[in-house]
């Protein structure tokens, strides 16, 4: 009796449109991938149910972090340099090339006026240190060097938006300094950044409807 | 050399025959290729996060000094105080703040709903605006409104401002936390207050604070 045979299929079988897919999703996620710069700090936003997104381009960020060290960013690096040359004529301090090239490039800075040169002359885990160690950028009322860096940002970019980004735990009492400093500064208007409540929290809230 | 040649003469028997180039396989081996593509593609997806960060807009008053007859007067009845403490304690308060008639005070938490849920009281508070509210959706449902969003968010606002609603004034002590103060702000979104203010204390509200246990 002959065997019925079992006929033999190759093994190999077409992978192309698998790997087309694979590299139209690799290009995808390649493109819309916006790498994050070194933060100094970590954040942690408490939550809320708005909706409104924070404009990607123009914000004036200042963030308050767990232990009310205030930080100040600006997305541009020419906005940078030139709020760098506002406040180094505020401050009387000089700055080479080198170090407003490097301040362009920051992301967060959050340091005095007196330690400003030093930390932007430093090497990057110099910095790091640097930054575990700042006080942030002081806001009292005695010695409010926040309301320099506001001014120079909002002369140099009086169409950016400003948003606060505090943590859970900041203490109120910054929180209200930084924004009676930016009401010294008319900047009246201002987003808090905050994160968009679980889905879990939205259901459980029967209010609005 | 030498060797290619024997292989030739070793394929081809007769002499005639042309050479012929040799007929290379068009495929490629493409696995490590792939094998690439995929990784990256791994790496791209696990290192992706699309949650935006959402904002809340606030607008506070002009710091100027404002006259007293060019302040807006409000009944007393319709303000609630809102004490924000340590421990995201809430305590709040209907009317003035009277050192000399220290007004009645009650204690809430953030918790959605319940006896003490400050979300209860300040919908209880607000119910005409709510109301209105609801018919504004209600309209826009029947199509009176056209469904557009800023058009409806116009409609809102309106009602929102309405001055039969509630005013709340939102105080955070020196021990309360910016959590709170967020949470507090959202509540006044859940609950379309349109009307509310951030407000430092006054001595009598510490005091306030200090006895309401």
């Amino acid at each position: 009796m002959p065997k019925i045979k079992v006929p033999k299929k190759s093994p190999s079988l077409d992978m192309t449109p698998m790997v087309d897919l694979a590299f139209l999703l690799v290009t995808f996620f390649m493109l819309t991938t916006k790498f994050r710069p070194d933060e100094p700090v970590i954040v942690d936003q408490p939550s809320s149910i708005s909706e409104i997104p924070l404009p990607e381009k123009g914000v004036i960020l200042l963030t308050v972090d767990g232990k009310g060290r205030v930080f100040f960013n600006v997305e541009g690096q020419q906005t940078r340099m030139d709020i760098l040359d506002r406040l180094a004529s505020r401050f009387s301090l000089m700055f080479d090339e080198k170090e407003k090239k490097r301040f362009s490039v920051l992301s967060s800075v959050g340091m005095p006026s007196n330690m400003l040169k030093e930390y932007l002359g430093a090497d990057e885990a110099k910095r790091r240190t640097m930054n575990d160690a700042t006080p942030g950028i002081p806001s009292d009322s005695t010695n409010n060097e926040l309301t320099f860096w506001i001014n120079a940002a909002r002369t140099v970019a009086p169409r950016h938006s400003i948003a606060i980004k505090g943590d859970q735990d900041a203490d109120i009492p910054t929180i209200k300094r930084v924004i009676s400093t930016l009401q010294d500064n008319k900047a009246n208007r201002f987003a808090l950044i905050t994160n968009l409540e679980g889905a879990s929290d939205a259901a459980a809230a029967p209010a609005k409807k | 050399m030498s060797e290619v040649q024997q292989s030739d003469g070793g394929q081809e028997k007769g002499k005639h025959k042309k050479i012929r180039a040799k007929k290379s396989s068009t495929h490629i081996d493409m696995t490590p290729m792939v094998d690439l593509a995929f990784l990256l593609l791994t790496f791209f997806i696990l290192t992706t996060t699309f949650s935006k960060p959402k904002t809340m807009d606030i607008t506070m008053p002009v710091k100027d000094k404002v006259e007293d007859d060019q302040r807006t007067k409000v009944k007393a009845s319709q303000t609630v105080s809102i004490l924000l403490t340590e421990n995201d304690r809430i305590i709040w308060y209907i009317g003035m703040d009277d050192p000399a008639q220290p007004p009645q005070t009650n204690i809430a938490d953030f918790s959605q709903s319940g006896p003490q849920s400050i979300r209860t009281m300040l919908l209880d508070k607000n119910k005409i605006v709510l109301e209105k509210v609801k018919m504004v959706e209600d309209s826009v449902k029947r199509g009176l409104i056209p469904d557009k969003e800023d058009e409806i968010k116009r409609h809102k606002a309106a009602v929102k401002g309405d001055k039969a609603g509630v005013i709340v004034l939102i105080k955070p002590d020196e021990k309360s936390k910016y959590k709170n103060l967020v949470d507090i702000l959202d509540e006044m979104l859940i609950c379309n207050v349109g009307r509310y203010a951030i407000v430092d204390l006054s001595e009598s509200e510490r005091e306030l604070i200090k006895n309401t246990k």
